[in-house]
């Protein structure tokens, strides 16, 4: 029969791949050993947030980031003066713009993190399947923040003090933090459910979508006493039609909003669908818009943003944080 | 009467030194390709890193061991890379085109894009602790599923012990399509792996690494010797196949042998780097209209070609508006398109 | 020296029957020329010679060996084709196509050198098509096509031809030049020579002998004298008295009178054969 021809050909052809495979071990360019200082230095190990090892053998001087999160928590712990490399969507603070740029939502330009000499590199879970491994081939220190719970925020900037010896500024970070959670919880923790408002989180209207229950912005929506009517939907970003919503009659539509000119497009979206003209949330204007950021960004301000939700779910509770 | 044969006009002459010319232009383009990029580096610096390199040279670094980690490390096996797989789908391209006789064949015209990228998917899928399996479990399916979804169509092509040629393209597309279908649903319900897809399938030579030419360079090579020791017979077949059978071809045992050969060094350039379109039918046309259809020089001005152009378009798809990265198929289409045309009009003559 | 032969042969496609239990041989030095109505199976039997098509059953035997048993490219040393309406690739040079001939003598990594073009180039020649060389197939006209494929077939140098209507798109003049040149060549180098032939008279003028085919099986197989008979034309064509004879060399020849349908009255100077 031919396939079996085929099928032989193909068997070689996997061999042979296999012991490509084998064969093929690039041997990586050296960087240069930093020399061991006068100084006895601790190497650093942490566990990073993709279970990864992460060990720095001196206090790290060049920091780069590879996500505006990262960007907000190294200057909240104040080693700005360290980072010299960021993403061009890294914009907060405003003054993080003018740093050297690296690299855009997923894409890294290698050359220029290489020239650069980082000995430090904040990455994500997005940069975990092609760019770390070629950034340890070339051997670069990388270290992925992944928070998937505010708690994991806290977390995440805990590491980044640890791998930069902020440490301390790092706990007294997440402390306040940790405070500011609790002044909101410590006020809905204890509303009924049937007191919950049902809360519709806008993150794009064409196609129409929402969070789902994985997500931190669920997290914070629940934190601030709203019942998200997409909790049933495990996926993290799912579709939601609008018959569903209108089914599910939000009482709360939060729309997130960008920066830039088309940014507000879910905000207008949701003030304008006559479809939605019904529903509780249009009849008493509860419409909102929030920087998109501020639910975003696994970074301290997670914490505006869980306030501002507060302020918009049970404005009798909250004042809203201007 | 004339009794020696005008032979000029075969214009093997013109054809092979229009081949060493391009080994030439090949060499200038590797080097001007390595010496580009986001980062300033002199040329001289450029040129010196690459000629240390060299076996037998002793050249003691006057450079930043940056320079030489980006220059060795990041670009040369992009450009190696870039390289060899514009070769390996011109030339695939150019050998599909006179399997069928068909101007408008590609090398992923039955069903080996669809294949590739669907094993692909299925492997960013998988957990992630089966991703680490040698250089990547991605490539490796890849490859696999480029070369069952051709076993597939080819076992649904043949009647008999004959492999119709429309039989097979429609098999083929069939199939594709299917493929494709299943490649999208996945895709749509991959969620959060959805980056590593799109990332695939976008095609881009960024973080190539020399385990990715080293390991492609062998099939590539493999096929290539294998389609150019058939050229002539590959000329013949361009009569029909009654004609080239009973000039001595067997037709079927041909047919085999350069789908296979096609096919593998088309999964191995795919299995890295996602589809790039336009090379593999747009390369041969033009190599075509300059020098002519006769396979014996076509294929070889193929590979050339088809290299000198992918490393063209990767040095155009990450400094055009660098820092960000063109997708490369952009670029190819963009560059090729109209030059294609350009060249249709300069020279109105018949070219298939 | 080459003979062909077809030994109780029945050819078909598939499940449909062509030709049964056909036997005739073709002797080196002699050309046969193989007739019959339109769809008896003449480009079949030509086809199966040349092992497109295998016998249902029977034999086809090429110099005694089975032509099924040997290899193609042996076969092409032996056997040379001319074709009735090719596909040509219209980007490659006519010569480029008659070297083509050349491709069962050349091994696997071999590429034509100066012998080949030496015999290509001269098998333009014979068949007068060197004006064409550098032409390219799709600017050429049907007869010019033709006298190409002859010239292939010569450089193929083989002990066998079997032609498919060589000469349909061809003037009076190459008619007579190429038909002229195959019955030389065959002559000469004793080649084994079947044509399929729609023209009667050409068939009667060339041929040594004749094979009648219709319905499935041989009418009627001889020389032309012997197979060109008011009989068997009335019997096979359909068209009664037609076939007269030649003025100048006493062969039948075959005449038709389109009148009003009806069988015209013999002329005085022309008698019936």
């Amino acid at each position: 029969m031919p396939s079996k021809l085929r099928i032989l050909l193909s068997i070689c052809l996997i061999t042979f791949l296999l012991s490509g495979l084998l064969v093929a071990c690039t041997p990586s360019a050296t960087e240069e050993p930093t020399p061991a200082t006068g100084k006895a230095d601790l190497p650093i190990e942490v566990m990073d947030q993709a279970g990864r090892l992460v060990k720095v053998s001196e206090m790290p001087e060049k920091i780069i980031s590879l996500a505006p999160s990262n960007t907000e928590i190294l200057y909240a712990l104040g080693l700005e003066d360290k980072l010299v490399g960021v993403t061009e969507y890294c914009d907060y603070p405003e003054i993080a713009k003018q740093k050297p740029q690296i690299g855009g939502f997923s894409t890294v330009d290698i050359e220029k993190v290489v020239d650069i000499e980082p000995d430090l590199i904040l990455a994500t879970n997005i940069h975990k399947d092609e760019i770390i491994p070629q950034l340890e081939r070339l051997g670069l220190t990388v270290a992925v923040l992944n928070p998937r719970t505010v708690d994991e925020v806290l977390e995440a900037i805990n590491l980044v003090g640890q791998l930069t010896g902020k440490a301390e500024e790092a706990s007294r970070l997440t402390t306040e933090m940790q405070n500011r959670i609790q002044a909101v919880t410590d006020k809905t923790a204890g509303i009924p459910e049937a007191q919950r408002p049902r809360v519709f989180y806008i993150l794009w209207h064409d196609p129409l979508m929402t969070v789902g229950s994985e997500t931190r912005i669920h997290e914070i929506m629940e934190k601030a006493g709203g019942i998200n009517i997409a909790q049933d939907l495990t996926d993290e970003y799912p579709k939601i039609s609008l018959e569903a919503t209108i089914m599910a009659n939000p009482q709360v539509i939060i729309a997130g909003s960008g920066h830039g000119s088309s940014q507000d497009m879910p905000f207008s979206y949701a003030l304008t669908e006559p479809r939605l003209a019904e529903v509780a949330a249009r009849q008493n204007n509860r419409v909102y818009e929030i920087d998109a950021d501020l639910t975003s960004r696994p970074g301290p301000r997670i914490i505006d943003g869980l306030e501002k939700l507060a302020g918009f779910i049970h404005p009798e509770l909250f004042k809203e944080s201007p | 009467m004339n009794i020696t044969p005008p032979i000029h006009f075969l214009r093997w002459r013109s054809r092979i030194y229009g081949i060493l010319g391009l080994l030439v232009l090949l060499a200038a383009v590797v080097i001007l390709a390595t010496a580009i990029g986001s980062v300033q580096i002199p040329f001289l610096t450029t040129s010196s890193i690459l000629i240390s390199k060299l076996p037998l040279v002793e050249l003691t670094p006057t450079w930043a061991a940056t320079m030489e980690t980006i220059i060795f490390e990041i670009r040369l096996p992009r450009v190696i890379l870039a390289g060899l797989v514009g070769a390996a789908l011109a030339i695939a391209g150019a050998t599909y085109q006179g399997l069928f006789r068909n101007p408008l064949a590609d090398p992923y015209l039955i069903g080996v894009a669809q294949g590739a990228a669907l094993g692909a998917v299925i492997g960013f899928l998988l957990p992630p602790s089966w991703h680490s399996v040698g250089f990547g479990i991605i490539p490796l399916l890849a490859f696999i599923g480029a070369l069952v979804s051709t076993a597939v169509v080819y076992s649904l092509a043949r009647v008999g012990k004959t492999l119709p040629v429309t039989t097979l393209i429609l098999a083929g597309v069939a199939l594709g399509a299917l493929l494709a279908s299943i490649v999208s649903y996945l895709i749509i319900s991959s969620g959060e792996k959805i980056h590593g897809i799109m990332f695939w399938l976008m095609s881009s030579f960024s973080l190539s690494q020399w385990s990715e030419a080293v390991v492609v360079l062998p099939y590539v090579l493999l096929g290539v010797v294998i389609i150019l020791l058939c050229a002539r017979p590959l000329n013949v077949m361009q009569l029909d196949e009654e004609q080239a059978q009973q000039l001595g071809i067997n037709v079927e045992r041909l047919k085999l042998v350069l789908l296979a050969a096609a096919t593998l060094i088309t999964a191995a350039a795919v299995s890295f780097v996602g589809i790039i379109g336009f090379v593999g039918i747009i390369i041969p046309h033009a190599v075509r209209l300059i020098w002519g259809a006769d396979h014996r020089f076509l294929l070889p001005l193929s590979v050339l070609t088809g290299a000198i152009f992918l490393i063209l378009a990767d040095l155009i798809a990450r400094t055009a508006l660098a820092p960000a990265e063109i997708p490369i198929g952009v670029i190819t289409a963009i560059c090729g398109a109209p030059f294609f045309l350009y060249l249709l009009r300069r020279r109105k003559k018949v070219i298939f | 020296m080459v003979n062909i032969e077809m030994r109780n042969a029945t050819l078909g496609y598939g499940r449909t029957i062509v030709l049964r239990d056909l036997s005739f041989q073709v002797r080196p030095g002699e050309m046969v020329g193989l007739i019959g109505p339109n769809g008896c199976g003449k480009s079949t039997i030509i086809r199966a010679l040349s092992r497109i098509i295998p016998p249902h059953s029977g034999k086809i035997l090429l110099d005694g060996q089975d032509v099924t048993k040997i290899s193609r490219l042996e076969l092409a040393r032996l056997l040379g084709v001319v074709p009735q309406l090719p596909i040509l690739p219209s980007a490659f040079t006519a010569f480029e196509i008659v070297l083509m001939g050349r491709n069962p003598h050349l091994g696997l990594f071999q590429y034509e050198g100066p012998k080949e073009m030496t015999i290509a180039w001269q098998a333009m020649e014979k068949t007068g098509t060197q004006s064409l060389a550098e032409r390219r197939i799709s600017e050429l006209s049907g007869g010019e096509i033709q006298g190409l494929l002859i010239a292939r077939v010569l450089a193929q140098e083989t002990k066998a031809i079997l032609l498919d209507e060589p000469t349909a798109n061809l003037d009076i003049g190459r008619q007579i030049e190429i038909l002229g040149l195959i019955k030389n060549l065959c002559r000469q180098d004793n080649l084994a020579v079947l044509a399929a032939l729609h023209d009667l008279n050409l068939a009667v003028q060339y041929c040594d002998r004749l094979i009648l085919i219709n319905n499935g099986h041989i009418h009627a197989e001889g020389t032309p004298k012997e197979v060109i008979t008011a009989e068997n034309i009335a019997e096979v064509y359909g068209a009664e008295n037609c076939v007269y004879t030649h003025p100048s060399n006493g062969l039948p020849c075959v005449l038709l009178n389109a009148g009003d349908g009806k069988v015209a009255k013999p002329n005085d100077i022309l008698k019936e054969a």
